[in-house]
């Protein structure tokens, strides 16, 4: 018994000890993001290695959940006689919940994981210790674009996103199962509410952005330096990644009702 | 001749490097225990020593890039170890550092490699930027080369280029990690001649990680021979002629060799 509380009490204090490292790693972040040099050029790369690089996915997930969504929802609603509100369930659905969440998930899939098997390889192969011997600090140079750049591609790709998710609950909507285009429209208009949905929805993809990119950074940066730690950070990058998703988004929508 | 102890320098009494009383443990294994040593100012000093013997991490501690759990390092006078960070980056502009595969950003090309530590830390134009890189490239023999990737780049050529970056800022002391591993050995003797070069001409302090016995014993002003967790320094004559079977044994024929030509010449250290 004694031995199951020691177990316990150890993961306990490597849960805290981890649970530091992060925040003080965060910390260092957040400290050379809000001083110069902002290495803007290097930003606008990792932007468009997160984000525009991710946007064919984006777009083709986008689609393809909003066709589903239209196809569940219209099949229910038609129960009802409510089928006229299929804009309003595809909107709400997508923007308050799916879009950033799925986008999240998809985003530590792609970009996430890439930047923590790039960081961790720069740890293997010493590229990390040689910025430092050049006193160049490795997360002013290379952790911060990268984190920064997730947060900043996480709300566009959430907006791709939303646009062909409804783009899809439209095409199966009016197009194939015969719903007038104008009440799919109106339903939607009707019902989605700019600040309290869209820019609530920006928000909670921007924290989840800045979630991802703390933990690929974090992940790669204090990898073992071997083939196998990278891969590991790569793998407990998103899995963390995807927990800290779902259950942010829990907490956000249970706070906030976002 | 004792472990632990500096026995002497090539003549040149100033240490520019100290590490006095380092004890490190890597979990149960005690990588260094007490090690002293010193490294003169303006002198080419070889660190050998069997593979696991902290060859790599000694030049780390003297880097800044491995903290110690005892002991103190010294880089011309400032702390490297239990200092800021701030402390630790000021000692390191006086330091540039040949890592063993080059560590160069793999992502950049060599212009903007070697040209990265000015971009940073000078407000020099491009232009004199331009011509530095260029200048200092063809300096480690290297011509034509500016707009490859690393990866584009043979062992030898990689290492010159990482000579390059190291050097790009005219640091006063040159940490080079094993920068002969791996390479044949026209390539061993151009990086050996470069070295010994940068030595004579600008004086660097050199302070070189190797295994590579023959040219250590051509090239060394001091052999800091790393044992069981301590050093054992002293010239390249002194050491080969050394009765201790530990350190002949490690010097093998090589050694032997250079104690012979030592003994015909009737050269005593």
């Amino acid at each position: 018994m004694s031995r199951l509380f020691q177990k316990l009490g150890r993961q306990a204090l490597g849960l805290i000890a981890s649970l530091g490292s992060i925040a003080r790693f965060a910390g260092a972040v957040a400290i050379v993001v809000l001083t110069r040099p902002w290495r803007l050029r290097s930003l606008s790369r990792q932007v468009f290695d997160a984000g525009v690089l991710s946007m064919l996915l984006i777009c083709a997930s986008g689609l393809t959940v909003g066709m589903v969504l239209a196809l569940q929802g219209y099949n229910t609603l038609t129960r009802f006689g409510a089928e006229s509100s299929l804009g309003a369930v595809v909107g709400l659905g997508l923007i308050r919940e799916l879009a950033p969440v799925l986008t999240g998930l998809l985003v530590t899939g792609r970009a996430g994981s890439a930047k923590a098997a790039e960081i961790g390889a720069m740890v293997t192969t010493e590229q990390l210790d040689g910025l430092r011997m050049m006193a160049i600090d490795p997360v002013d140079y290379v952790v911060a674009p990268r984190a920064l750049a997730l947060f900043f591609a996480m709300p566009l790709l959430n907006a791709f996103f939303i646009f062909f998710g409804i783009f899809g609950g439209y095409l199966v909507g009016v197009e194939f199962l015969g719903l007038d285009s104008g009440t799919y429209l109106a339903s939607l208009e009707g019902s989605v509410d700019f600040f309290d949905d869209v820019v609530a929805s920006f928000l909670k993809s921007a924290i989840f952005g800045i979630l991802v990119g703390l933990i690929a950074t974090y992940r790669g940066y204090t990898c073992t330096p071997t083939t196998e730690g990278v891969s590991a950070a790569t793998t407990s990058t998103v899995v963390t990644a995807s927990v800290c998703i779902l259950l942010s988004d829990y907490v956000i929508t249970a706070l906030w009702g976002v | 001749m004792g472990y632990g102890t500096p026995v002497s320098t090539a003549g040149r009494d100033e240490p520019h490097v100290e590490v006095c009383q380092v004890g490190l443990r890597f979990g149960a294994r005690e990588v260094f225990r007490d090690l002293n040593c010193e490294f003169p100012r303006g002198g080419i000093s070889i660190v050998m020593g069997g593979s696991g013997s902290g060859k790599s991490t000694l030049l780390r501690t003297i880097g800044g890039l491995q903290r110690p759990d005892s002991g103190q390092v010294t880089v011309a006078g400032d702390a490297v170890t239990g200092g800021s960070q701030a402390e630790v980056y000021r000692a390191r502009r006086r330091l540039g550092m040949l890592f063993q595969n080059g560590a160069l950003l793999d992502s950049m090309t060599i212009r903007d490699n070697v040209a990265l530590p000015l971009r940073e830390h000078t407000h020099r134009s491009e232009e004199d930027i331009e011509e530095m890189v260029r200048r200092r490239l063809a300096s480690v023999g290297l011509e034509g080369v500016e707009d490859l990737l690393p990866g584009e780049l043979s062992g030898g050529m990689l290492r010159r280029a990482a000579l390059a970056r190291a050097i790009i800022m005219d640091p006063q002391i040159v940490l080079c990690d094993e920068p002969f591993s791996g390479l044949d050995p026209p390539n061993v003797a151009r990086i050996e001649a470069l070295l010994v070069s940068l030595n004579r001409e600008r004086g660097l302090t050199l302070i070189v990680s190797s295994h590579h016995i023959a040219s250590s014993l051509r090239m060394a002003d001091q052999l800091v021979l790393l044992q069981d967790g301590v050093a054992i320094s002293g010239s390249p004559d002194r050491l080969a002629q050394s009765a201790n079977p530990r350190i002949s044994d490690f010097l093998g024929p090589d050694g032997r060799a250079h104690a012979a030509r030592l003994g015909e010449a009737g050269d005593s250290p």
